[in-house]
């Protein structure tokens, strides 16, 4: 595709689709003659008032792209092209990051102000009592330490005078962009407008978006500075852990988590009631499907099929959930911590492995290294 | 200090029988369970299951308590009260470890997991 926008190959554009030249080859021209011949492409032409082959100063074109198709879907067809296009629009027309994401990202809000609640303390001394999410926002901000630069964004978040501007800016700008006239023009022509195309998409999609913004600082402005603080830290680092539980965001799947609750150290018995102490780690589950649990470090468990990192706990009767909920995600791993703390029985010895060795001739994980 | 010496620790100090005991019933995992507070000598007679039935069964709770009861009945639903990892058979004493507020007053305190049991691994 960029190829051809690079090129000085001539086009035809015609009710907003490119045709492209038809390649000369004597098998082709003589499935076009039969085409012409028999009238078909007048008749599908009439049907669709759009021909498939067009005849332009004795050349023979193909129909071969929609150019609003193309541009609504560039972002998809080249996304390293389209975020170029994208990042250099933002830089001339300066327009700034998209640091409320986090107020809007609906995954992490479930996380912070649902899941956390459960398995962090929360309250002192012995009343039990609902926290809002502005308690969790002073919880966090108690016990980790937020950088100061992060108090020194929560000030410019708050000032909506900036903001105001480059919208003003952006409603200043004309967003229009006209289709090319019908005719011959050469692929860089083509180029030049599709470019154009794109920069007026871009800029009515940031105009969508920072308009967004504006409306959710406005919602803010009031908040304090420390909880707005707390949550730029949390959209920039993506990550936190308090009493054990915590989250990380996916590097790999855009707007994922690692949701994780760290266990102690345990004991299980085996068959001889003989001690074995394992090790802590992380019980996670991640918020795209599948939801189950697995271990984030390398681990050995009899529920464990193997001794690596990232092993999914094997649970009897036990059905994820497809829908990503507060709930479901607290379920998940709760059974996860469960199963390693409370579900293997040294008499039946259930699992992939047993804690003492049984068999002599099948190779399986060992845990004498965790007797005690 | 393991859990065993804090126990014998415990039984050689006979004034700390006299400290009020802190109940805590936690549903699940969680980080916050149910509290309930006895007055020294109401409870060491009792055997540690009663003691939380009768927690269980306290009228008069806040909302929040009422979820964590219900979070914690739905856990004991075919699940069981574990204490450390074991089973609640026996006395307060048996389980409690001497902490104190940071006012300085001393307390006895048992945390007490409602668990609901999940089966791992293959079976056999």
């Amino acid at each position: 595709m960029k190829r051809l926008l690079d090129s000085d190959l001539e086009l035809v554009v015609e009710s907003n689709f490119i045709y492209l030249p038809l390649l000369f080859d004597p098998e082709i021209e003589k499935e076009i003659q039969s085409i012409f011949r028999h009238g078909k492409q007048t008749e599908n032409s009439e049907q669709l008032d759009l021909k498939t082959i067009i005849k332009h100063q004795d050349k023979l074109f193909i129909k071969a792209l929609n150019i609003h198709s193309l541009i609504e879907n560039y972002e998809v067809i080249n996304a390293c092209d389209y975020n170029r296009l994208r990042n250099d629009c933002l830089m001339k027309y300066q327009i700034a990051g998209e640091e409320e994401g986090i107020f809007l990202d609906e995954t992490l809000r479930i996380i912070l102000f649902q899941v956390m609640p459960h398995f962090i303390k929360k309250n002192q001394g012995l009343v039990r009592k609902k926290f809002s999410d502005e308690g969790i926002l002073d919880l966090i901000n108690k016990k980790i330490k937020i950088p100061e630069k992060y108090y020194n964004n929560a000030a410019t978040f708050q000032n909506l005078e900036p903001l105001k501007k480059i919208l003003e800016g952006l409603e200043n700008e004309t967003l229009m962009s006209t289709p090319p006239k019908n005719g011959i023009l050469t692929g860089r022509k083509l180029r030049d407008w599709f470019y154009d195309a794109i920069q007026v998409k871009v800029l009515t999609s940031e105009h969508r978006r920072i308009a967004q913004a504006l409306k959710v600082r406005k919602q803010f402005r009031q908040a304090k500075p420390e909880h707005i603080a707390t949550l730029l830290y949390l959209s920039d680092t993506g990550s936190i852990e308090i009493d054990g539980f915590g989250f990380t965001r996916h590097n790999a799947y855009k707007g994922e988590y690692l949701v994780y609750k760290r266990t102690e150290g345990y004991i299980l018995k085996d068959y001889y009631a003989r001690s074995y102490l394992f090790p802590e780690c992380r019980v996670a589950v991640s918020t795209y499907s599948p939801f189950r649990p697995f271990v984030i470090e390398k681990y050995k468990h009899p529920f464990l099929l193997d001794h690596k990192s990232g092993q999914e706990i094997c649970i009897k009767d036990f059905v994820p959930s497809n829908e990503l909920s507060a709930k479901n995600i607290i379920r998940t791993l709760e059974e996860g911590l469960t199963a390693l703390h409370y579900g293997y029985n040294g008499r039946r010895r259930n699992g992939y492995h047993s804690l003492d060795k049984m068999w002599v001739h099948i190779p399986t994980i060992d845990f004498e290294d965790y007797r005690i | 200090m393991s859990d065993i010496d804090l126990k014998k620790e415990l039984q050689m100090d006979e004034a700390e029988k006299l400290l009020p005991l802190v109940l805590e019933i936690i549903p699940g995992h969680a980080a916050e369970g149910l509290i309930d507070i006895y007055e020294p000598g109401s409870y060491t007679a009792k055997s540690l299951k009663k003691l939380c039935d009768k927690t269980l069964n306290k009228k008069n709770l806040s909302i929040e308590e009422q979820l964590i009861v219900e979070d914690i009945k739905r856990q004991l639903d075919g699940g069981k009260l574990l204490s450390r990892g074991q089973e609640i058979e026996g006395t307060a004493l048996e389980f409690a470890v001497s902490e104190q507020t940071e006012a300085g007053e001393k307390y006895l305190y048992i945390p007490i997991r409602a668990i609901k049991p999940q089966e791992g691994g293959l079976g056999s």
